[in-house]
């Protein structure tokens, strides 16, 4: 029965059976290439491995700036069930310091994948670890630290989001820190998680550089203490203070205040967060006077015991009036400058001739970048002769319509006390690479010789003159001494001077007869105007406690050898002031201090711990140590619990560790 | 003595056909193979490979019985076990398991079957007996309402579930097992006008009016009377309009399933997904496939639950074209053997109840296998004997014994 029915079932079939094949045949030969590249595609993904950022650590390898996995937590709320919500909220609680309503509130909200806590350290993530909910996810967040808050931050800049360097040397060494990334060959399955990689096809990232800066952290602490504190004493708006090794350039330390927290950058404006001390210029004011007189005495047009008529303080220049703070009838060359003397000075500069007065200003580095490695510096305003009218060559002589960083003033006047020779400011003395072998050692870089040393010592003994009789009497100290000068300037307010505001500034160095250290102070807008009561005090408070921790400064100078009592001096100071938690942060002082013996540091367990959190532990305990290897701490030369003796060194062993370089953050 | 095992022998050939058995048995070998492999990596499915092992024994046993008992028991059983039937499909919609989207599952402690599958093999059974009974004229208005009525009333309770897969299935083997009564050319088009308008209307109107002008062609050709035509028209019509109203009720995955299967690319990680991963899986398998447990898209599991509807694409990625083509061969050849007891049996009940169990094989096989080569809608509809599933092996099995028991007994009816 039924046969030709039967007949249309077998084509019915036969005919489908050969559609399928002919679909088969398209897909699984005539197309097949085309899928198995899709399907390789979606298995495999080239990942990239961040490559580690460099540290930062300062001249006496205090690490500075290093870097932490955190791990951020997400929760999917589309996943989480209701009825675990308690549950979870309970857990969260009992590990970060959030309240369990803090959590629930924030889960209420509807089908949205919510950040439940950011930047947790490794240690903390550890202990959700046993949370397996597919809702909670985390994400490893490599997060910079600065481990002490904002000190340096201009120099030292900060990272963005993407962790860019944004600012200071984390931006001027964007490509030495960062590295090289790796990538590699992962296989993921449909969820994307990984399955295996591949290890041909995968290529290691190159760690980035560590950079060793100039800067001393306690010159630098000291320096940002003591601006703040006298930014309350004076009231000013802010202030600038830079401090230097005149000898070569290096920079020892550099504060702006206000200033900002690079952990938390994005809590601060523009104002804070810039490097004033290099984007910003201002009228330098009496102390360019130093300038003028360098280019005078080199030139032989006066001599420091010439009599100069200053016109008891008021001075008709064509058909300005030229004024004195202090009016006299007749003032020497050494008095002009250590009574700060506009009219004598202005008298001075008439003998010089306009190329002349300009070579020398150009040649001390004004109207041009210092080259310092850091970013954004701006070059300041020097006119050249062909522009000058008719007052320019003589306001300029003490300090007026010309405009200046505080940085290239500083390293201008380093050239007066050096012997005549400007370097290139730095901040950058070397380079290593994650084993600590040293790739680059900055060396000094001379620019030019801008006068003679003789001329250099006729000026220094001036500058000397200028603290120990004259305007800058506040910035002495008996303990060394000090020379330097002082500048009071009325601040340019939309191209017209301010009678009300002022940058009262100091410009010092000492010991004054073998300069090892120059540090100017500006404050700016404060309630006494002039810079021998505002910044000179300023200077002698910083003066002092870097003599307190550093004596070797005291050996180079020729006074101190005949002032046999000066040690005692200072000890007896350091006593009364009590500053054992100051001492406590030196690191690396060799030569005596004198309070480590009283103090009874024992030495912490090392062992275990990377190389990064141990440095921080010896650093906070201002041991010097000496470190083998890198990854993690093996062994340590002083057993944990023994009491650390003064000028003890710390032998550390370390190992690399079977984890990749890639994940230790 | 030797003479005595020969005619034991024949008479083994004789009562079981071998040609039956064989290719289920390797399909069955193929299925658990593939199960195996997609299970492999996956942590909470590793147990399938086991249970998909104990279905098999206990479908064997099922099978064994099913092919000994009398033949004239499947007639006696038909009336009870198709009320039965229904009345477990009702109760799955009161009190049945919710399992991706569908209400198809009963659970009586920890065993949990489908009462859909069952539905088949009894609407088989009750339409047989309908169609075989003396008098029988499938032309006939009243006789054609009854089959219908019978068909589809499984149809409507499980498309409330909703089971789209099952409910092709049901529509397939009533549209065979009139066709194979011999219903007229009118008459079949009479039926399938409805069907073929209401999914033409899907597409959009111009499909619609297009539908409806081939139907109004068609109406002419047979010229029959002008109320006759123009009822069949409105009832076409009407279909048209009762479809746009039934895709709107049907679940939202189901109808995205349904714009996947027009445009897949429309949502690649949607509704599109499986469909493209499917693809990718058979066709990165090329000529003769990665090897077993090498699938990589298997392995890595792109296809979510591969061991059940889309079980096709183990085989075609790690065994290749080769294999594909093997397991499409040995259904074919499953078929036209069904096909060949079918037409030979000489009873009607019989013939009928044989080409019924074809047409749900080969529904199956051909909605599930085009589904995954892409040339049929997403559907979720296992594969007869290789996909796992214990209820689905459980019926199939029953219908294979119930089938080897006709070919048993072919000679007993002249």
């Amino acid at each position: 029965m039924n046969n030709s029915r039967a007949l249309l079932v077998i084509l019915f079939v036969l005919l489908l059976f050969a559609a399928l094949i002919v679909k088969l045949v398209d897909i699984q030969i005539i197309k097949s290439e085309e899928l198995k590249y899709y399907a390789q595609r979606q298995q495999t993904r080239l990942e990239t491995i961040k490559a580690e950022r460099g540290l930062i650590y300062d001249r006496c390898n205090v690490l500075l700036v290093y870097n932490r996995n955190d791990v951020t937590f997400n929760l999917d709320l589309r996943m989480l069930h209701e009825n675990r919500k308690d549950d979870l909220a309970e857990k969260l609680s009992s590990v970060f310091v959030n309240s369990k309503s803090h959590y629930l509130k924030l889960m209420e909200q509807k089908g949205k994948t919510i950040v439940i806590e950011r930047k947790v350290p490794v240690e903390k993530a550890a202990l959700l670890k046993n949370i397996n909910l597919s809702a909670l996810f985390s994400v490893d967040e490599p997060t910079r630290i600065y481990q002490y808050g904002s000190m340096a931050s201009h120099l030292l800049g900060y990272v963005n989001k993407e962790f860019v360097g944004v600012n200071g040397v984390a931006k001027y060494y964007e490509d030495e820190l960062n590295g090289e990334e790796g990538s590699r060959l992962v296989e993921r399955d449909a969820l994307g998680r990984v399955i295996t990689f591949s290890d041909e096809e995968t290529k290691t990232a190159i760690p980035g550089d560590n950079l060793i800066l100039t800067i001393d952290k306690n010159y630098q602490t000291i320096l940002e203490e003591e601006l703040k504190l006298g930014l309350q004493k004076y009231k000013g708006r802010s202030a600038t203070g830079i401090l230097m090794d005149p000898n070569t350039g290096e920079i020892l330390a550099l504060a702006n205040i206000s200033d900002f927290n690079p952990n938390f950058y994005w809590k601060y404006d523009d104002y804070q967060r810039k490097n004033r001390a290099i984007t910003d210029t201002y009228e330098p004011g009496s102390t360019f006077k130093a300038f003028t007189m360098a280019a005078l005495i080199e030139e032989d047009k006066c001599y420091e015991d010439e009599l100069v008529n200053v016109e008891n303080g008021t001075y008709k220049f064509r058909n300005t009036y030229i004024r004195d703070t202090h009016s006299n009838q007749y003032l020497t060359v050494r008095g002009i400058l250590e009574e700060s003397s506009n009219i004598g000075i202005s008298k001075l500069v008439q003998r010089l001739n306009n190329d002349a007065y300009f070579k020398y200003l150009r040649g001390f580095g004004f109207g041009t970048f210092t080259s310092v490695t850091l970013p954004g510096e701006v070059k300041g305003t020097l006119k050249k002769p062909n522009r000058w009218s008719k007052y320019t060559k003589t306001f300029m002589s003490f300090g007026y319509e010309v405009s200046v960083t505080p940085l290239q003033l500083i390293n201008a006047f380093s050239a007066i006390i050096n012997g005549g020779i400007l370097y290139e400011p730095h901040i950058l003395k070397g380079r290593t690479d994650i084993n600590g072998k040293v790739i680059f050692e900055s060396s000094p870089v001379i620019v030019r010789r801008v006068i003679s040393e003789e001329t250099s010592a006729r000026v220094r003994k001036m500058l000397r003159g200028v603290v120990k009789n004259g305007t800058g009497s506040f910035a002495d100290s008996k303990l060394i001494p000090v020379g330097g000068k002082t500048g009071t300037s009325q601040k340019l307010i939309d191209g017209k001077y301010s009678k009300s505001k002022y940058n009262a500034s100091f410009i010092g160095f000492f010991p004054a007869d073998n300069p090892q250290m120059v540090c100017l102070i500006i404050v700016n807008s404060p309630k006494e105007k002039y810079g021998g009561r505002v910044a000179a005090p300023i200077f002698k408070n910083i003066t002092e406690r870097i003599l307190e921790t550093n004596l070797k400064i005291f050996q180079k100078s020729e006074e101190y050898k005949t002032h046999k009592n000066v040690e005692s001096k200072i000890v007896s100071i350091t006593n009364e002031k009590e500053v054992a938690p100051k001492v406590i942060n030196v690191v690396n002082v060799s030569g005596n201090y004198p309070n480590s013996e009283n103090q009874k540091i024992l030495m912490p367990d090392l062992r275990g711990q990377t190389v990064k959190d141990a440095l921080i532990k010896l650093n906070l305990l201002g041991l010097n140590y000496d470190i083998n290897g890198s990854g993690i701490v093996t062994s340590q030369s002083i057993s944990p619990g023994l009491k650390i003796k003064p000028n003890q060194v710390c032998k550390i062993n370390c190992s690399e560790t079977i984890i990749s370089g890639a994940n230790i953050y | 003595m030797w003479i005595n095992e020969l005619r034991i022998d024949y008479h083994l050939k004789d009562k079981f056909d071998f040609g039956l058995i064989f290719p289920v048995i390797i399909l069955f070998i193929f299925g658990l193979t593939a199960i195996y492999s997609s299970t492999f990596s996956n942590a909470i499915a590793q147990g399938n490979f086991q249970k998909q092992l104990i279905w098999g024994i206990v479908a064997v046993i099922v099978f064994f019985i099913t092919y000994s008992i009398p033949t004239n028991t499947f007639k006696q059983i038909t009336i009870p076990s198709y009320f039965i039937t229904i009345f477990l499909l009702i109760v799955v919609l009161l009190i049945g398991q919710r399992i991706s989207g569908a209400k198809s599952w009963l659970a009586i402690g920890s065993f949990g079957f489908q009462p859909s599958e069952f539905a088949k093999l009894a609407t088989i059974l009750m339409l047989s007996k309908y169609l075989s009974r003396q008098n029988a004229n499938i032309d006939s208005f009243k006789d054609l309402s009854f089959t219908l009525a019978i068909g589809f009333f499984p149809v409507i309770l499980i498309l409330f579930e909703p089971d789209m897969g099952t409910a092709f299935v049901f529509i397939a083997m009533i549209l065979t097992l009139i066709f194979w009564k011999g219903i007229s050319v009118f008459a079949m088009f009479v039926v399938l006008s409805p069907g073929f308008v209401a999914v033409s209307s899907l597409f959009g109107s111009y499909y619609f009016f297009g539908a409806l002008l081939f139907v109004i062609a068609m109406l002419f050709v047979f010229r029959k009377d002008f109320f006759f035509s123009g009822s069949i028209f409105a009832f076409n019509l009407a279909s048209g309009f009762f479809a746009d109203y039934v895709f709107k009720a049907l679940s939202t995955h189901q109808q995205k399933r349904i714009q996947a299967f027009i445009d897949p690319m429309s949502d690649p990680l949607g509704s599109g997904y499986n469909t493209i991963q499917a693809k990718v899986a058979i066709g990165s398998g090329g000529l003769f496939g990665k090897g077993f447990l090498e699938g990589n898209q298997t392995q890595l599991q792109f296809i979510p639950e591969q061991w059940t509807d889309f079980i096709y694409c183990v085989i075609g990625e790690e065994f290749g074209f080769v294999g594909a083509i093997i397991t499409i061969g040995l259904f074919t050849f499953l078929f036209l053997r069904i096909l060949k007891i079918a037409s030979g049996s000489k009873d009607e009940f019989l013939s009928l109840l044989s080409i019924g169990i074809l047409s749900v094989y080969f529904a199956h096989f051909i909605i599930n296998i085009g589904m995954v080569v892409g040339i049929m809608p997403v559907i979720g509809l296992p594969l007869p004997f290789i996909s796992y599933g214990g209820s689905s092996l459980v019926v199939n099995m029953i219908m294979l014994g119930i089938l080897a028991n006709i070919y048993r007994t072919r000679k007993n009816y002249a």
